[in-house]
């Protein structure tokens, strides 16, 4: 489904709603375009003017409105060999390869429109996405081409670059899958291979064939069946005798038994000219369940190898003083005692304290909140949060690898290792399954043997192969395949497992607050004007003031078009910004800060919320009033929720009383607020003690050893890596009420998988004493098998 | 009903050889992302950057 957006309310880049006072717009195809803010103007403009439209009739869903966090400066970092040989390889003379992860990819297009645009650049030799993996591989020569230049073209088309240094766990799965796909592959041909002569010796059945050539095509299939059975079901006999000789009886015990059994009858019956073959079935039921099984892992391998680890949390390089001024070093050789510059808009390489400068620092990641705090000398910050302004040395006091991020890392493994392990009901079932099978086959092996011997060994056989648990084998995996492509659809990657079944039994529903119920970003939800300009002209100057500061505050003006050119701009780290229009002296900032500086000292109009004030020439001008505001869908997902029994619950970090107001707005049951990640972590431990089962969604890095200890965990699409790569599913696209869809699935699902065990149980149940009387001829049960595991399959499919 | 016996391994070798093929692709990295791959078809050279003009 193609995606376009005609209407001129809502952005034609990434499809947001356009702000009331915004008026920009970009050419595209020849047509003006309604723009959402000059982050989208930009990169829709780089995209008409490089000759690239059509990417905007190709795409199958909107684009991610652009940020612009990282810098020219910083990604000149990754110019310098020592801080790209992690993922820049030397491949031949004169030419480089880089391997990078690519943040806000949504579809094929965006993959067309990355290589097309690099390989227009000059220098670039060969560009391949990966739309799974959301990674590039790009060759260049770096002669002509800086590599900080790719960098800098894919931020400009909207993406978010990161080098990607693979490790030996990623490679190692990339290998897993190419061996799972060659094993699917071989398995698939020689199906078809064995089902064509299947059909003739089937047919020969009916209507005669010479023994002669019966026996031709039953050694024929022996040949392909070997190969199937020796290639690609060799993983299920290595994992049920690897669980066997634990002690454990798994699903894939009961398959290789099947799969082993049938072949060995299959190959006595060519070699002695007698009795039935099962060549197809046995090539059949191998390739569908290693389907089931390529398909799942393919879903989650794109997740995995994202799985973050320290290093990419941190920037690539670190300023540091030296006797002779300042030099840049690579942040993996940094050493306590060390005295490192902080510049503004800059990630903070180790832990360490503050011994000169000022600024604010944004430690959202450690604390959820999203109000910057304010630094002066003496104070400690963290490795891995982010210098929203000012500048600043500090001495560092631990190195990566000791710092508050590393401890928060490690506190994440326990709680992963912690994480509840649901039993598997289908494992349970085919444990005992297969005794009672294999009990029963024994005994009716027996009693032929004493009654008629010339027959045991073909009934047994048909109790066998009508036992096969294939049906059972295919029931869970086929029905899980199926609700994963329909939840991928609604916008919902599944990760985890488990999630599926345990989301039925969820009893409690956590949301995290900031940037997931809300938006995580400020907006101006009310103008009130004190002085003599009105609100458009104030909104105006106000755009312009806070156009040169970095704080988040900032970006609550990023949507007004900036006219006025100011003079002597100051930007006063945590206070606000001061500047000079004509002979007007301008000051926008915190009430406190502006009051100061006013003649008049008026209070802000209410005390609750935050508020920021606009003065010119010591002359109050205007109140202007910001908050993080709620995602549009939050208050219909919750009652959603709430109507299907849910208890829906609020854990925050934010000590304000905008935690408890949220959640009174939503109607949510219980609030949490001002709690850190340690205790949000044992809030959980503590009902999961009680026996209650929760589902958690959320979206920063506090959240993660959370999402890691939860039942059932969701993160938001801007969630940062760390706390996607600990969650079972990944909310798309930017819609909360795919999790309603991930309740419906889960009800669905369980719906057909206990469907599919009825059947399959039923029907064993009902041919297992039809063939232990040798009423079954071998044939019968072999086209039996299929058709119910046939069945099977086709149930599973209505889920999609 | 002879000719089944040439006919037959005939057959088989073409399945050898096409068994062949699909690993090389395999390794090859062909297969590893298939959702680009399935769109690639509507993506063609009229596309390119640089002649936008001629595709309509």
């Amino acid at each position: 489904m193609l995606m376009q957006v005609e209407t001129d309310s809502a952005c034609y880049h990434c499809g947001e709603p356009i702000p009331a006072d915004c008026n920009l717009s970009a050419e595209i195809d020849g047509a003006s375009r309604a723009m959402c803010c000059p982050g989208c103007q930009a990169v829709a403009r780089l995209i008409a003017d490089s000759g690239l439209d059509a990417f905007y009739r190709l795409r199958t869903s909107l684009n991610e409105t652009p940020s612009q966090q990282a810098t020219k400066e910083l990604y000149a970092l990754y110019d310098a060999p020592e801080n790209n040989q992690d993922f820049v390889t030397e491949t031949a003379a004169e030419e480089c390869r880089a391997q990078l992860l690519l943040g806000g990819i949504t579809c094929a297009a965006c993959t067309w429109l990355i290589e097309s645009a690099l390989l227009a650049t000059a220098g670039v030799s060969a560009a391949n996405v990966n739309l799974a993996q959301q990674s590039l591989v790009v060759s260049w020569d770096p002669q002509q081409l800086p590599l900080s230049e790719i960098f800098q073209k894919l931020a400009s088309l909207g993406y978010d670059p990161h080098p990607w240094a693979v490790s030996a766990g990623a490679e190692l799965l990339q290998r897993e899958q190419r061996g799972a796909l060659r094993e699917l592959a071989l398995a698939g041909i020689a199906m078809m291979q064995v089902g064509m002569f299947a059909i003739a010796l089937h047919a020969g059945d009916i209507q005669g064939i010479a023994a002669e050539y019966r026996s031709l095509m039953r050694w024929v299939s022996l040949i392909i069946a070997t190969v199937v059975v020796l290639y690609s079901a060799r993983s299920f006999f290595r994992n049920a005798w690897i669980n066997l000789r634990h002690g454990r009886l798994v699903m894939d015990l009961p398959v290789a038994l099947a799969i082993g059994l049938a072949y060995l009858a299959s190959a006595w019956a060519t070699l002695s000219q007698q009795g039935q073959v099962y060549f197809d079935s046995i090539a059949m039921f191998t390739f569908f369940l290693l389907l089931g099984r390529y398909l799942e892992r393919s879903v989650r391998q794109g997740e995995i190898l994202r799985q973050t680890d320290l290093q990419t949390l941190l920037p690539p390089a670190a300023t540091l003083k030296t006797e002779s001024g300042w030099a840049t070093i690579a942040s993996r050789s940094i050493e306590r005692g060390q005295v490192l510059l902080l510049k503004s808009g800059e990630v903070i390489p180790a832990d360490g304290i503050v011994l000169s400068g000022s600024g604010s620092v944004d430690e959202a990641a450690f604390t959820g909140e999203h109000f910057p705090r304010e630094l002066t000398r003496g104070d400690s910050v963290a490795a891995g949060t982010l210098l929203t302004e000012g500048g600043a040395e500090m001495e560092v006091t631990a190195d990566a690898a000791g710092s508050r991020l590393a401890s928060m890392l490690q506190l994440l493994g326990q709680a992963g290792g912690e994480k509840p392990q649901l039993a598997r009901v289908a494992d349970q079932v085919a444990a005992g399954f297969v005794g009672v099978v294999l009990c029963i086959a024994a005994a009716v092996a027996c009693y032929w043997y004493l009654q008629a011997p010339e027959r045991a060994l073909w009934i047994t056989l048909s109790v066998l192969v009508v036992t096969c648990p294939c049906a059972l084998a295919l029931a869970t995996p086929t029905a899980l395949t199926a609700a994963h492509a329909r939840l991928r659809r609604q916008g919902l990657l599944l990760t985890g497992e488990n999630l599926l079944e345990t989301l039925n039994h969820c009893s409690k529903v956590l949301f995290d607050k900031t940037g997931t119920l809300t938006q995580g970003k400020l907006q101006r939800i009310r103008l009130q004007t004190c002085g003599e300009l009105d609100a458009a002209d104030c909104l105006q100057l106000a755009a312009a003031l806070e156009v040169h500061s970095s704080h988040p505050i900032a970006a609550a003006f990023s949507d007004v078009e900036v006219t006025q050119q100011l003079l002597d701009v100051e930007v006063i780290p945590g206070q606000g910004v001061r500047a000079r229009l004509g002979d007007d002296q301008l000051l926008i900032g915190n009430p406190l800060f502006v009051r100061s500086k006013c003649a008049a000292a008026d209070q802000p109009p209410t005390s609750r919320g935050h508020w920021i004030a606009l003065a010119k020439n010591a002359q109050l001008l205007a109140w202007i009033e910001l908050a993080d505001s709620l995602r549009p869908d939050a208050e219909s997902l919750v009652q959603a929720l709430q109507a299907r029994g849910l208890a829906v619950e609020l854990l925050t970090g934010d000590h304000s009383d905008q935690g408890p107001l949220i959640a009174r707005k939503l109607g949510m049951d219980e609030v949490h607020s001002g709690i850190s990640p340690q205790q949000k972590l044992a809030y959980i431990q503590q009902l999961q003690a009680a026996g209650e089962c929760v589902a958690m969604v959320g979206d920063g890095l506090n959240d993660a050893p959370v999402l890691a200890a939860a039942d059932c965990a969701f993160a938001v699409n801007q969630a940062t890596d760390l706390a996607k790569s600990r969650a079972d599913a990944i909310l798309l696209g930017n819609k909360l009420h795919s999790l309603l869809a991930a309740f419906n699935t889960a009800h669905d699902s369980r719906r057909v998988i206990r469907q599919n065990m009825v059947w399959a149980l039923s029907y064993n149940l009902l041919a297992i004493p039809l063939a232990a009387s040798g009423l079954i001829p071998p044939w019968a049960a072999a086209i039996g098998m299929s058709a119910s595991s046939l069945l099977v399959v086709l149930n599973s499919l209505r889920l999609k | 009903m002879d000719s089944l016996y040439i006919l037959i391994p005939i057959a088989l070798v073409f399945c050898a050889v096409a068994i062949k093929l699909l690993l090389w692709a395999i390794d090859n990295g062909q297969y590893d992302d298939l959702d680009k791959e399935a769109s690639r078809i509507l993506m063609d050279d009229a596309d390119k950057p640089g002649d936008s003009q001629a595709r309509d």
